[in-house]
């Protein structure tokens, strides 16, 4: 009889209605789960540089507990070892000592708290670890092929036979922290895989050799750890379908299924089924791949072993794996990214409150940031890593009502109105387009996933509903009737002012505008010379370029799209090689004559290009309306792109914090 | 247009010729800062390889990103060989590569080589050039075999040490 934790009744959830198969029970080992959503374990970097656990972190899990609504959710894999080579994270959970247990506890009974399965990770980083000392260690010592990782150290024998121990002993405490289920981490690129692949493991001792061989420190792990945690603790290992290492003979896919049925043979009830390393030169979870992408996978696994499959990577949306689980290609929901953006995204499904999901954008950032050392945020989601900030997380009603004109109807304008609105604000929010969205409008039109960006104005729309906000749309706000409305706080939420080209021949009549491009409104000519090399640059430019023109990018920044984070930034740079787009950094058009432009480098160096349009996607402050507020002596803010041109990210994140405190 | 594309381009040409005479010098300067400060009982062709080696390591890692054995064994030592040799070319050189007698061989030629001249310029032996380049090639390859796990090998074939004439090197892997 399998063991059930805590009783759900999902009857009363409209969602369990439309999405039956994701709230059914699924028997894991002993442990009998009450639905099929599970919070995979993510890093946050939100632990202490020595390990331990902070409130931060365990806040952080709370609300993803809640969110998971009685599924597994699983706290961030830790490292094991003293030495710290295995650690891949600044703020990585440790679990090498019974010190640690106190802290992982209070992770645990946070998790409990919310009636959810309380899930510990074992996480060696393996050849992408050693984040604080100077060598990682692995099975062999590959030099790593991106700078950003140490030098490896082979393990000698004695390493992996401890190393196996390690684990046994880490899955020790996490059962006597309360942990109810183990999963060991055997994902991109870390320890275990390091073992698997052929790329990384060039032993000849019984660790390597054949996949067997190569695979026997992962039976040796799964035996360990399922010793000490009994029948009772279900053990589950995440391990790659496809490696996507063809291009340095990684394994094939093939030996990758067969890696699935040493796990299970070897004692593993569940596998979770993931792709790609971090060294793979395929994209596997960016926004340009389509949704669902990879969900085969699953089907594939499942075809190779008989214990429950779990799988994430581009699930964003609660209808495929509700499908698939349905049609029996798939057995449990996880998700990652989703849930940094909205910790309570499954929660809103079982609610049928869809529509009030804020949704991940797949822009990588929250990636980003944990490679380069700093705490986890979300581009989209101004509370992630703050949620035990209740002053910022869930802030206090407003002390006085105000009346408070929004000036834009943008990313930022909205986030701003609906938090002031939803603390007891009277908020007006007006805008001289006819409908909301700001120049998201046009950002959406660009190639390869942007229309994934018009999710955070859906949101922010029935978020603005709910919380009562006034809209006057096709308004145009003027000195004028600011002097007449006179309210106590003016947020100036404009979006950018578009730069002039200050050159000879500015008044070109082939110079025309980005959103007039983006809109389908400005005739364009078959070459084209973008001004401007950050990101709306680019994605018009791809825009264009997808049309068959021939775009050449010239800008003042001395890298293209330094504004992208640099988890994404890496695939423009490929799709502008692609659509055959020519970039010139660093560099200022000069001249706009009558055959093309002028461009002028740093140095002074100048060359002509033909072309018969010129778009302007340079941008500057909006200082419109500044003035006439001021003057007025009205309380003034000002947000998003009108403050300094940004990103979306900004945009949302500068709304939220002047939200919070009108 | 008004740009006058011939004083453009004279112009970066000159650059472009400067900054690299000026890469080759400022080479030579710290060579001699070095064997300066290494002593009299260090030779100072040890500095000059120890140098090439210093070099090599750190040229191979830029090199890791792009390797690829997709295109097999043959097109993965195409590829290799064409780097090696733009390496040469980014100098000052005029390298290209062509196939070798033996099977899975690649020879690499270059016609014209500056660093001779600022050897003699800087008091430093002409000779030393071609050995530090295979040096540092080799140190390259270090990586390169690490990585792919296929042992390769580079060997100077032929040189002249004023620069003049062919320098021929021959990539290979290790049987």
């Amino acid at each position: 009889m399998a063991k059930t934790l805590f009783e759900w009744d999902y009857a009363d959830y409209p969602g369990a209605k439309t999405y039956p198969h994701l709230f059914k029970p699924i028997q894991i080992g002993n442990l009998m789960v009450p639905n099929r959503i599970k919070y995979a374990a993510t890093e946050d970097n939100l632990n202490g540089h020595d390990g331990f656990v902070t409130d931060a972190g365990v806040e952080y899990m709370r609300q993803r507990a809640i969110g998971v609504v009685g599924g597994l959710c699983f706290m961030q894999g830790v490292y094991m070892d003293p030495k710290r080579q295995g650690q891949g994270y600044v703020g990585q959970a440790a679990c090498w000592d019974d010190k640690f247990i106190p802290g992982l506890k209070r992770i645990c009974d946070a998790i409990h708290k919310a009636k959810a399965v309380a899930g510990f990770q074992l996480m060696d980083c393996g050849r992408v670890g050693a984040v604080e000392v100077d060598y990682c260690h692995g099975p062999s010592a590959v030099p790593q092929r991106l700078r950003i990782f140490k030098p490896v150290e082979e393990m000698t024998n004695a390493d992996v036979k401890t190393m196996i121990q390690q684990h046994a002993d880490a899955a020790r405490r996490g059962v006597e922290a309360g942990f109810d289920i183990m999963e060991i981490s055997g994902i991109v690129g870390y320890l275990i895989s390091n073992f698997i692949s052929s790329y990384t493991n060039r032993r000849t001792d019984e660790y390597g050799g054949d996949l067997r061989g190569r695979m026997q420190a992962v039976v040796e792990i799964i035996q360990g750890v399922k010793d000490v945690c009994g029948s009772d603790v279900p053990v589950g290992i995440r391990l790659c379908s496809e490696e996507l290492l063809d291009d340095v003979r990684g394994n094939t896919p093939e030996e990758s299924m067969e890696t699935y049925k040493i796990a299970e043979e070897a004692g593993a009830d569940y596998i979770s089924c993931t792709l790609g390393w971090q060294e793979s030169i395929y994209p596997v979870i960016s926004r340009d791949i389509p949704m669902g992408n990879w969900i085969h996978l699953a089907k594939r696994a499942k075809e190779h072993v008989s214990i429950p499959v779990q799988m994430a990577y581009r699930l964003f949306k609660p209808e495929l794996p509700n499908e698939k689980i349905g049609a029996g290609e798939l057995d449990q929901w996880e998700i990652c990214r989703s849930m940094i953006a909205d910790p309570h995204m499954p929660k809103k499904v079982a609610e049928g409150k869809e529509t009030e999901i804020r949704h991940c954008v797949a822009c990588n950032l929250c990636l980003a940031r944990l490679f380069r050392d700093a705490p986890m945020t979300c581009y989209i989601n101004p509370v992630c890593a703050h949620e035990w900030q209740q002053e910022f997380a869930n802030p206090k009603p407003a002390e006085e009502e105000k009346e408070v004109m929004i000036v834009g109807a943008g990313p930022a304008g909205l986030e701003c109105a609906y938090m002031a609105a939803s603390r007891g604000h009277e908020v007006h929010v007006y805008d001289k387009r006819d409908v909301i969205g700001g120049t998201l409008n046009e950002a959406k039109n660009a190639p390869y996933g942007d229309d994934e960006l018009w999710t955070c104005i859906e949101y922010q729309k029935v978020m603005c509903e709910k919380a009562g906000v006034n809209f006057h749309l096709g308004t145009e706000v003027t000195d004028d009737l600011i002097e007449d409305e006179m309210p106590d706080t003016v947020v100036l939420a404009t979006g950018p002012a578009y730069s002039k080209i200050e050159a000879p021949g500015g008044d070109s009549d082939k110079i025309v505008n980005l959103l007039d491009v983006m809109s389908d409104k400005a005739e364009v000519g078959e070459t084209v010379v973008m001004y401007g090399n950050r990101k709306p640059g680019i994605g018009c430019a791809l825009h264009l370029a997808k049309q068959g023109k021939k775009v050449t990018i010239v800008g003042k920044e001395k890298s293209a799209g330094f504004d992208v984070n640099p988890s994404f930034k890496w695939r423009y740079m490929i799709y502008m090689r692609q659509n055959g787009i020519t970039v010139y950094n660093d560099c200022d058009i000069d001249e706009i004559t009558d055959e093309g432009v002028v461009v002028k480098a740093y140095d002074g160096i100048r060359w002509p290009i033909k072309c018969d349009t010129v778009v302007v996607s340079d941008r500057g402050p909006n200082e419109s309306l500044k003035k006439t507020v001021q003057s007025e002596g009205i309380e003034l803010f000002v947000i998003g792109d009108a403050l300094i041109p940004r990103n979306l990210s900004s945009a949302v994140h500068d709304g939220y914090r002047i939200g919070i405190r009108l | 247009m008004l740009v006058d594309t011939e004083k453009e381009i004279t112009k970066m040409h000159r650059m472009l010729y400067s900054t690299r005479n000026e890469i080759g010098k400022t080479y030579y300067r710290w060579r001699q800062v070095a064997v300066e400060l290494a002593g009299d009982n260090v030779k100072p062709l040890d500095v000059s390889l120890r140098a090439a080696e210093v070099f090599g390591k750190d040229i191979g890692k830029s090199f890791l990103p792009r390797m690829n054995w997709l295109k097999g064994e043959e097109g993965f030592l195409m590829i290799l060989a064409k780097s090696l040799a733009g390496l040469w070319n980014t100098e000052g050189g005029l390298a290209t590569i062509e196939k070798g007698e033996k099977p899975g061989e690649i020879k690499i030629k270059c016609l014209r080589d500056p660093w001779p001249t600022w050897a003699k310029e800087y008091g430093a032996p002409m000779e030393e050039v071609a050995v530090c380049r295979e040096r540092m090639y080799q140190t390259i390859l270090e990586d390169v075999s690490a990585f792919m796990n296929v042992p390769l090998k580079i060997e100077l074939q032929k040189a002249i040490a004023r620069g003049e004439g062919e320098t021929v090197m021959t990539l290979s892997k290790v049987e």
